[in-house]
């Protein structure tokens, strides 16, 4: 469970709510009310609290993808359990080569890679599409156990893949998404013929308590143990009508990261839509993570396990947050197999947004040695 | 990796009380890479990180500085409402602290170098200043760019005849979009050199410009930012601070490569010792000491953790130590104990009106020689807002359409057209930011039917001619 993985690290405070069965009293009191709740004739009213629906949510994404030139095909690739998987497709160019995969990281969607579907598809195929629970696909049930949660991910890429009759792809993902590109390398090798990690998540283990600088105070601690049942945007939804303002406040570079093509809020509505609707694949994460925001099930305890013909290519943004030393650490443990690592220098963990152009050449130039 | 053959900026945030990370940074700069202090073209800053700048731009002494940080930091935890006690005057000390430690040719060195970030009362726009005719007139400008309102005073300070406050609530990390920016923050998020947590959550907020990951250890130093934490927590954020600069130097190459050996390892075997003074005036010292020492488990640095200051410079690791030798003093010890704390509390209700009195008249006093132009300006104030109430005509673009534009356009390019060389490309990614910055400039007002300015070029980035161009 969740509180027993994080009362190893936390001090007296936090083992005496757990000692009372604070954080789990607390998290069913939250349940039972959810449920009540929604169970009255409260569920046809409660959906308006937030103003977002799949209808909006489509109609953000058009907005999104208009300044796309090249031609495109949207559809619905239907896969088991009655599952589907919202798919933008590019193939103008270049139909023999492989074709290009990019999964979207945690609360994004196809209309994040905007500003590169268009240099991206002139010479091959490109494919883009949201993940199960994410975005516009379907918000399927996960299983809370990590490792099942991650297969059944990397199930339903494999069931899209042989919808759309892929013999091999190039898969690039950002962050979630460069987890399950490498989770799914690892059980379907002949099918990745190289691997773009972008800002992934989720490969270094969790720093031990002790590595901290400092010691974080009780106050905080007490706070984390009383939030960590909850989902990572619980409180977007939450903030109801106020949610669109809320994402705009808070994170206004999104609206100057894509400022070359919009100049209104397009991109942090879509963003708000994409995040607010119910919580599968967010639900999914929460459960793949240990606090705060670390894997569960670290990829660099598996990478080496990964086939060695297939290149690794670990792209860094040089001010995000995201430790770039575990790119070093992936090229220790694969010394027999090409890993390259790139950092991208101005750019945040939304690489591809920040530093387009740069990011749009190297992919390229990567793509030029794969078939 | 930084490219340095295109020119680059530093860029400092503004954080309050946590500057002292910043002078941690700006120690390790000057220590490991001086050439990149010197050979940038601009050093931008916004409140605290102004501050700093400008001793780096101005070549004034930076220990003198961080001893002003801690005497500030004592100054606003001495009263029981901290900083926010009556008597705490910030703008006061900073005021002496800065005529006290710039040297007197400050103006010169900086000019040209030196951005200061400010917030124009009167619209909510942003305004870098960057030459300044005489030290007043750089230390005006920085006492506005930290004059957090209500925290600082109420009546904003003019510079140059316009009422400006704190930078930061425009733009708090100047010219952050551009790639050859170094930016630096002391809280953890995407910036170049930023303290990075035990925390890989890629949820982050955007305070006019400034990153700030989502995570317990950042909202612990939000909390910090304007109440200060004891000595011993500024001793550790500033050498983060150092820290941090290291690993940015080592990861760019840009450590300087005279002294090839000079390493955080090596360094930190190497015996130097803080208060080499120290050991000579232990005979001299006071019995009070002697009893607080024995109490005190009779360790040899009892006062300071070594551990946390062992990289710094050991000019600046002088500075913390006496800095936490004071606040282990015997007189501050017993100011700290509870009851003396909690009787001060108790006693708040008769003592504060006292002392709020006593420095009502003193900043009264103070205030004579400015009077004038103070209440003639809150007459403008009340006349526009009167106007602006009765005929809905303002004669300035309001606040909120403007700071949004602050904060969510790209900078003007212009700045660095003076110092780069037309001929090579500039740093950015977007090449047509600037066609769409103009162009939403005029529309958003146009559309509001406001007379403004017009978009000129002068008028929005820097202050280069003379004052009347902006009275006008």
């Amino acid at each position: 469970m969740v509180e027993e993985a994080a009362l190893t690290q936390l001090g007296v405070a936090h083992r005496v709510l757990v000692f009372l069965r604070f954080p789990s009293l607390f998290y069913s009191f939250f349940k039972f009310l959810d449920t009540t709740v929604r169970s009255w004739w409260l569920t046809s009213w409660l959906p308006s609290w937030c103003p977002t629906s799949q209808c909006k949510l489509k109609e953000a994404e058009e907005r999104i993808l208009q300044p796309i030139r090249s031609k495109f095909s949207k559809q619905f690739v239907h896969i088991s359990n009655d599952n589907k998987l919202w798919t933008l497709v590019f193939s103008g160019s270049g139909e023999r080569r492989t074709p290009l995969v990019l999964l979207h990281g945690f609360g994004g969607g196809v209309g994040l890679w905007a500003l590169n579907l268009d240099v991206l598809s002139h010479q091959r195929p490109v494919y883009a599409f949201d993940l199960l629970g994410f975005g516009q696909s379907s918000r399927a049930c996960f299983s809370t156990d990590a490792k099942e949660a991650e297969m059944q991910f990397v199930e339903s890429i494999e069931e899209w893949r042989s919808k759309l009759g892929l013999e091999s792809m190039v898969m690039l993902g950002h962050n979630l998404g460069g987890y399950l590109a490498a989770a799914y390398s690892l059980k379907y090798p002949s099918r990745v013929k190289h691997m773009i990690l972008v800002e992934p998540w989720g490969l270094p283990e969790r720093p031990a308590p002790g590595d901290q600088d400092r010691p974080i105070p009780v106050w905080i601690k007490a706070l984390g143990a009383l939030l960590s049942p909850f989902n990572p945007l619980a409180g977007l939804r939450l903030a109801g009508p106020l949610g669109p303002v809320l994402v705009q406040t808070l994170r206004p570079d999104f609206k100057k990261k894509f400022a070359t093509i919009f100049n209104d809020d397009t991109v942090t509505e879509y963003i708000y839509h994409l995040n607010v609707q119910s919580p599968s694949g967010e639900t999914a994460f929460k459960n793949m993570t240990i606090p705060y925001g670390w894997a569960r099930r670290p990829m660099l305890r598996r990478i080496g396990l990964i086939h060695s013909d297939i290149p690794i290519t670990v792209i860094y943004g040089s001010r995000s947050s995201i430790d770039g030393h575990s790119g070093n650490s992936v090229k220790e443990i694969r010394p027999n197999s090409c890993v390259e690592i790139i950092t991208i220098r101005g750019a945040g963990h939304y690489v591809y947004a920040d530093q387009p152009e740069d990011f749009n050449h190297r992919v390229l130039q990567i793509l030029k040695t794969v078939s | 990796m930084l490219d340095l053959t295109a020119g680059w900026s530093i860029s400092f945030a503004g954080c309050g009380f946590l500057g002292v990370y910043h002078i941690g940074v700006a120690s390790c700069l000057l220590e490991r890479a001086p050439h990149l202090v010197r050979g940038a073209t601009r050093v931008y800053g916004a409140s605290a990180g102004a501050l700093t700048a400008s001793v780096l731009t101005s070549h004034a002494c930076l220990e003198k500085c961080c001893q002003d940080v801690m005497e500030v930091a004592k100054q606003a935890r001495k009263r029981s409402l901290g900083p926010l006690h009556p008597t705490f005057n910030l703008v006061k000390i900073l005021r002496s602290g800065l005529e006290r430690d710039l040297p007197g040719d400050a103006h010169l060195r900086a000019s040209g170098k030196l951005c200061v970030s400010l917030t124009r009362v009167s619209n909510g726009e942003n305004m870098l200043v960057s030459d300044f005719t005489s030290k007043e007139e750089l230390i005006q400008a920085l006492i506005c760019s930290c004059f957090i309102p209500v925290y600082c005073g109420l009546i904003p300070p003019s510079f140059r005849g316009v009422r400006y406050v704190d930078g930061g609530i425009s733009d708090n990390l100047p010219q952050s979009e551009l790639k050859n920016t170094i930016t630096i923050s002391p809280f953890s998020g995407e910036s170049d050199i930023c303290p990075r947590d035990n925390s890989s959550s890629f949820h982050e907020l955007r305070l006019t410009n400034t990153s700030i990951q989502v995570n317990w250890g950042n909202a612990f130093r939000l909390s910090q930012a304007l109440f200060p934490p004891e000595p011993k927590v500024l001793a550790e954020m500033c050498q983060s601070g150092y820290k941090d600069a290291y690993r940015f130097l080592k990861d760019n190459n840009l450590l300087r490569t005279e002294c090839p050996t000079a390493d955080l390892a090596l360094k930190r075997d190497k015996p130097t010792c803080c208060c080499s003074g120290v050991k000579n005036s232990a005979i001299m010292e006071s019995t009070q000491d002697w009893v607080l020492r024995i109490c005190l488990l009779k360790e040899h640095h009892w006062w300071l953790d070594e551990q946390l200051v062992n990289n710094l410079p050991t000019s600046l690791k002088k500075v913390f130590c006496e800095a936490c030798r004071e606040k282990h003093a015997l007189l501050s010890q017993i100011t700290g104990l509870l009851p003396v704390r909690v009787a001060s509390y108790v006693l708040l209700p008769c003592t504060l009106p006292m002392e709020s009195a006593y420095s009502a008249v003193q900043r009264f006093v103070e205030w004579m020689p400015e009077v004038s132009a103070d209440v003639r300006w809150l007459f403008e104030v009340a006349g526009s807002v009167y106007r602006y109430a009765w005929k809905g005509v303002s004669p300035h673009p309001r606040s909120g359409i403007s700071m949004r534009r602050c904060i969510s356009e790209p900078p003007t390019l212009d700045l660095q057209l003076p110092v780069m060389e037309r001929k090579r490309p500039l740093p950015f990614s977007a090449t047509d930011l600037r066609g769409y910055g103009w162009d939403s400039a005029g529309s958003s007002h146009e559309s509001l039917g406001l007379r403004t300015f017009s978009p000129s070029l002068k008028h929005v980035c820097f202050i280069t001619g003379s004052p009347n161009d902006y009275e006008s």
